[in-house]
């Protein structure tokens, strides 16, 4: 090793940690670019678009840059589909050394014209990534070309890597939503004609999630306009003004888009989430009162009632098996974590580090409320930091994606994979169930036993 | 050959970029931290990609360029990043990287690194730059990249020692151990760079490491300068990236370049080099093994024989792995690579297996998967080899995956696989073989029994006709030209039959008669992948001439019991046949409906030939809209898919369309087709202005709140074969023609014409082909 000693925390990351006291304070410095050679777990911009935009099943998404950021992302989201499966596959216009120099404005077009011309889509979807800015393409200036000449939507995403962190990402895509929304600008406003569904922000159908709480809404007695974007249409989210409300889940992507709907469309907003019984239980029972229809409480109380009773037995054996252990969540957004400390809660154990990549100041508020004292919080940490606490804190749980999964494994803790590529749903009243399940298999798993075995 | 099917797009990218390359490099150099100078998302995506392979903890750092940085330059944030990172983990070595963004605005990345050498404490660091655009090549470039920046950084002095160099191939950890243990076996004393055999496959330790142990030592890499020999597994390095190639001719070291020992002779190669270095015998253990090599691939030999391999993936992989296909008798009929490598196509070639067989093999750089997945049907493959991006066409296609190679993000184990050596290539032989077993007998009891007991189970029977699904695409389809005449004349009709230069309904070279269809049938069954739909479009209409529809009908079931038959009708005699429709097994029929309305038709059509009487205007509409809707409600009752066809006609029709939808789905269609009249000269409606495509799809946009719409409508021939995107009549009608034994002047008339048709075969892709409408045309 080089001389000197590692570091845990770099000088300029330490208001980005605190550790809750009673004692107040000022609040958790967060929603800034990365520190470099920080190694932080983020993305960027584009990512932040890309895995917002992603799930509408049926639109075209050509990313217009080198081939990495296709490459990488090629079905990334593990969202599934009722129905097309266009948006599995990776398009990008791959520029090479002679389209950096000369530009790429040509390939574009020719790009958005191959695919037209094979596919006759309704909407291409066209990310900027990097170089693109630099390079001095005017992708609007194409994609406006092309909606002309080929009479469909073509929607310009500007998320160039370097323009922000992936919250702007997010930003981006919510923009390339409202823009989509405007297609049948003309029909807009109709408020006398306003539809009694509801528009579902921020879910993205992961392990057929979005159907579980469709099925829901359904026995309440609520349609669902737009689901945005989980195994969504473009047509749906075209109609998506004509909706009465927005239930918003995944608040650090789609915040943004229900105030622009609010003060456009004005369709008014909540707040929900449907990790944990909890939160499941809340947010329909929100739901139901903000539709103002009585007959919908009374079916939500119903469902909620029917509900937990299948699952509570089940998750009282969990309990016994998991009460006193220590939870570290390190997740993508704010809403997650604080769905997650009322999960652990729920179980029995500890919530004794969360860290979040893109969380907001009003979500770590929320989550400065709900800890207990000496938790550990932390904005777009790094695997250093991480290491430090969870070694420090005695977490015996690492919930997390897929870069911080060998992290965990390598210091000898469990870890629940709340990312893109799980397989079994962890949303409503079975997801809290599969949850409990795999807390459950990977803490209480026998191969930790074998850490302390020597030869 | 194309090597991507699309011209400006990558569809499905089987690359990767070339900082993906160096960072698996450096993660093979001993206490080494790896630095991308670009935005944050590069150096994350990297992290995940090898993450999700290794389950290994992958730390990257990255400069986090923002906007700020990117228009006025990076350099700051390059110089905090190195200080950051070497406080953190305080590493030996540092590699700094570009990506795009830092290449693209200029930044010099050397001078920077240098300032900042002169100017902090590294705490010791040597740190290396490199150049990786990620526009400039993929990871297999940005992988060699990275060693010659590494040589040429580490390896300055020539002091003569007794070691030799080994340039690591990139292949697994558990490969690279396997490459140590023989090199110690033959007790050479190696310098191998890079070396991920522990970094990137650690054993657990109670102690936990944030730069893992192993890995090239810098004070090893500064002794390559003076060792007396290197070995470069890497046949398709070009000579500007090889560190062998600048370790030869800057110091003279003699350089042996192998392939990677994969297969019998590849692995000798190696042994060879060995052997001659060492200066000792290849040791017995590895004799035995190659003896186990030779008898397992005796064993394996009439599984093997079966094989068809799609090999994908990096090309020094790829080459490899074809030489283990080729030796142990498994076809490879798609050889591909993303890279745009020149090496690779000429490295096969002299491999000279390809001489045996008896079809030509498809060797793709620069390609994508996209192009890989349909070449992959249309070579008839029953196996991919490969990294896990293959599982893709696996789901889709249903051809199964031996994953090899990086990454492998759907299985365990991939960085602990050991594919080299004679033992290596007999565990990956063993598990093509077995995967070609397994494939076969999972349907064997299944499909024998249905193929010679059971009689055809009716399938789902949207999803297997090309036209009425675009999930069916890959399935091709038959026209058969035997219905010659028509009874019904319309005005936007000119059927000519000997034009192959025109591409629209109507058109066929040649008339059939059953048994000739029935023959070409069988011909054209061998050669086209997937073909599972025979349709009668004409040339005239499939009820006009029903007693030959039904010939044909009846000779092609008994040459494939599994076909599914379609045709398509003007309407007018369904009425009268639609129940022996049914009984001969038709289970797609297509109706043109141009108008629900007779005033509306009186403008389309000129005469009506029904019941031995000829009839025009309103009153001829009028018997048509009658028996079309009549048939069409019947057939959709008792089961038949019904598919409507409506030509949009400017100015005559256009404003009726979604009337005409509106009454047809209320009869049981499944879908409509609206499509643009082609205004053929010479017919009636010559000079009707022509229906964009923007007109057409808002059309059919507006229609779809009705019911189902076809998109992807080729409109073609009344002779077409293939797929909808592929129409392959020209090029099999050669054929054809041979295995005709009709008369002699007329097949040398049918093959003179598409001879001539053939060079107009660009102009038909422009439509290609696809549904039909044969049926509603007439002279």
């Amino acid at each position: 090793m080089a001389k000197g000693q590692v570091t845990d925390i770099l000088e300029e990351r330490k208001e980005f940690i605190q550790c809750k006291s009673n004692a107040g304070g000022l609040g958790l410095k967060c929603e800034k670019d990365s520190v470099a050679g920080s190694v932080s777990q983020r993305a960027c911009v584009y990512c932040g678009a890309r895995v917002v935009l992603n799930p509408i099943t049926d639109a075209y998404h050509i990313v217009h840059g080198p081939i990495g950021c296709a490459s990488y992302t090629w079905d990334i989201r593990g969202s599934l589909t009722s129905g097309p499966e266009v948006y599995r596959n990776s398009f990008s216009t791959d520029l090479r050394e002679q389209d950096v120099i000369f530009g790429g404005e040509k390939k574009l077009a020719g790009a958005i014209g191959e695919i037209a011309e094979r596919y006759s889509p309704k909407v291409i979807f066209v990310y900027s990534t990097c170089i693109v800015g630099v390079i001095g393409d005017d992708v609007e200036a194409v994609c406006k070309e092309a909606e002309r000449k080929y009479g469909m939507r073509v929607i310009p995403v500007k998320s160039s890597g370097f323009a922000g962190n992936k919250s702007m990402g997010y930003k981006a895509a919510c923009r390339a939503l409202l823009n989509l929304m405007e297609t049948n600008s003309t029909t807009w406003p109709r408020q006398s004609e306003k539809l009694t569904g509801v528009n579902f922000l921020g879910d993205f159908n992961l392990a057929g999630e979005i159907w579980i709480i469709s099925n829901y809404l359904k026995r309440i007695g609520i349609d669902i306009v737009a689901k945005i974007t989980g195994d969504s249409r473009c047509e749906e989210i075209m109609k998506a003004p004509e909706a009465s409300l927005n239930i918003v889940q995944c608040a650090g992507s789609m915040t943004y888009l229900a105030k622009e709907m609010e003060d456009i469309y004005k369709i008014p907003y909540i707040k929900v989430s449907f990790f944990g019984i909890e939160d499941t239980r809340l947010s329909l029972m929100n739901i139901a009162h903000a539709t103002g229809n009585k007959d919908a409480v009374e079916k939500a109380k119903e469902l909620v009632f029917v509900e937990e009773l299948k699952v509570k037995a089940k998750l009282e054996h969990y309990r016994k098996r998991l009460e006193g252990k220590r939870a570290a969540i390190y997740v993508g957004g704010g809403f997650k974590a604080i769905s997650l400390i009322k999960q652990f809660a729920e179980l029995g154990m500890t919530t004794v580090m969360v860290g979040t990549q893109t969380g907001r100041p009003e979500e770590y508020e929320v989550i400065r409320g709900m800890a207990v004292d000496g938790t550990v919080i932390l904005d777009d940490s790094n695997p250093a930091e991480l290491e430090k606490f969870i070694r420090e804190k005695g977490a015996d749980i690492l919930v997390g994606g897929v870069k911080e999964r060998p992290l965990a494994y390598k210091l000898g803790i469990a870890f629940c994979d709340h990312n893109h590529e799980r397989k079994h749903p962890l949303c409503g009243f079975e997801g809290a169930l599969n949850f409990a399940k795999e807390v459950d298999l990977t803490i209480n798993s026998p191969v930790w036993k074998l850490r302390r075995h020597h030869l | 050959m194309k090597n991507r099917n699309l011209v400006n797009l990558n569809m499905n990218p089987c690359k990767m970029c070339m900082p993906m390359g160096s960072a698996l490099a450096f993660k093979g150099i001993s206490s080494s931290m790896f630095m991308l100078h670009g935005s944050q998302g590069c150096s994350t995506y990297i992290r995940r990609h090898m993450a999700g392979h290794f389950n290994e903890p992958v730390d990257i750092a990255s400069s986090s360029l923002n906007e700020e940085g990117t228009v006025y330059g990076g350099e700051s944030n390059l110089k905090k990043g190195l200080r950051n990172l070497i406080k953190l983990y305080r590493p030996e070595v540092i590699g700094v990287g570009t990506t795009c963004l830092a290449e693209t605005i200029g930044e010099d990345i050397n001078r920077i690194i240098n300032e900042f050498s002169r100017e902090e404490d590294c705490g010791a660091a040597c740190i290396i730059p490199i150049s990786t655009p990620g526009y400039g090549g993929t990871q297999f470039e940005g992988y060699y990249s990275a060693i010659l920046s590494i040589v040429k950084a580490a390896a300055t002095e020539a002091i003569p020692n007794d070691r030799v160099n080994v340039i690591a191939p990139n292949v697994s950890p558990g490969d690279i151990r396997n490459l140590k243990a023989i090199l110690e076996d033959f007790g050479i004393d190696y310098i191998l760079l890079p070396d991920i055999s522990e970094t990137l496959d650690a054993p657990y330790s109670t102690e936990y490491r944030r730069i893992p142990s192993g890995g090239s030592k810098l004070e090893d890499l500064r002794k390559m300068a003076g060792a007396r020999a290197t070995i470069e597994f890497g046949l398709t390095v070009p000579d500007s990236l090889s560190p062998g190639t600048y370790l030869k001719e800057r110091f003279g070291i003699p350089l042996f370049k192998c392939p990677i020992p994969l297969g019998l002779e590849y692995t000798d190669i190696f042994m060879k080099v060995l052997s001659e270095l060492s200066g000792r015998l290849v040791p017995g253990k590895y004799i035995s093994e190659r003896g186990r090599l030779i008898d397992g691939m005796i064993d394996s030999h009439k599984h093997n024989a079966e094989g068809r391999a799609v090999i994908y993936g990096e090309p020094e992989q790829v080459l490899a792995i074809s030489k283990l296909c080729c030796e142990s008798g498994v076809k490879p009929v798609l050889v591909s690579t993303g890279s745009n490598s020149d090496q690779i196509l000429p490295l096969i070639n002299a491999m000279g297996y390809f001489n045996d067989f008896d079809e030509k093999l498809l060797v793709l750089k620069d390609t994508d998967f996209e192009t890989i997945q349909k070449l992959a049907v249309q070579q008839k493959a029953n196996i991919l080899i490969g990294n896990s991006d293959g599982k893709f066409i696996t789901e889709k296609e249903g051809i199964p995956l031996v994953r090899t190679g990086f990454p492998i993000h759907d299985r365990m184990g991939g960085q602990r696989l050991v594919h080299s050596g004679y033992g290596g290539s007999l565990k990956l032989l063993d598990d093509i073989t077995n995967t070609l077993i397994e494939n076969k007998y999972e349907k064997y009891r299944e499909n024998t029994f249905q193929r010679y007991y059971s009689p055809k189970k009716h399938e789902d029977k949207t999803n297997i006709h090309p036209c009425f699904s675009s999930l069916a695409s890959k399935n091709a389809r038959m026209h058969i030209p035997v219905a010659p005449t028509c009874n019904i004349s319309c005005n936007y009709c000119n059927r000519k039959y000997d034009c192959q230069n025109e591409s629209r309904p109507g058109v066929t070279s040649a008339v059939l008669s059953p048994e000739e269809a029935a023959a070409k049938f069988a011909y054209a069954k061998d050669k086209v992948a997937n073909l599972t739909v025979v349709g009668i479009a004409g040339p005239g209409d499939a009820l006009a001439n029903f007693p030959q529809t039904r010939k044909s009908i009846e000779l092609i079931k008994q040459i494939d019991t599994n076909i599914t038959f379609c045709l398509s009708t003007n309407g007018l005699m369904l009425p009268r046949f639609a129940d022996e429709i049914i009984e001969i097994g038709v289970s797609h029929v297509t109706v043109t409906i141009n108008s629900v309305d007779p005033e509306i038709g009186a403008r389309i059509y000129k005469e009506v030939n029904y019941a031995g009487k000829k009839h025009t205007g309103a009153k001829a509409a009028e018997i048509l809209i009658k028996n079309q809707l009549e048939g069409l409600s019947y057939l959709a009752s008792r089961g038949v898919l019904c598919k409507v066809n409506i030509v949009m006609i400017k100015g005559v029709n256009d404003s009726h369309i979604e009337e005409v939808v509106k009454k047809v789905k209320a009869c049981g269609a499944f879908m409509t087709n609206i499509m643009p009249l082609i205004p053929a000269e010479g017919s009636a409606f010559q000079n009707i202005p022509l229906t964009s495509s923007r007109e057409l799809n808002e059309m059919r946009k507006k229609c779809e709140a009705d019911i189902k719409q076809m998109y992807h409508c080729r409109q073609c021939r009344a002779d077409a074969i293939g797929t909808l995107d592929d129409d392959r009549s020209a090029g099999l009608w050669k054929g054809i023609c041979k295995g005709f034994s009709g008369s002699e002047s007329r097949n040398q008339k049918v093959c003179h014409k598409l001879t001539r048709g053939e060079v107009h075969i660009e102009i038909q892709n422009i439509y290609a082909d696809g549904c039909n409408v044969g049926n509603n045309a007439r002279v």
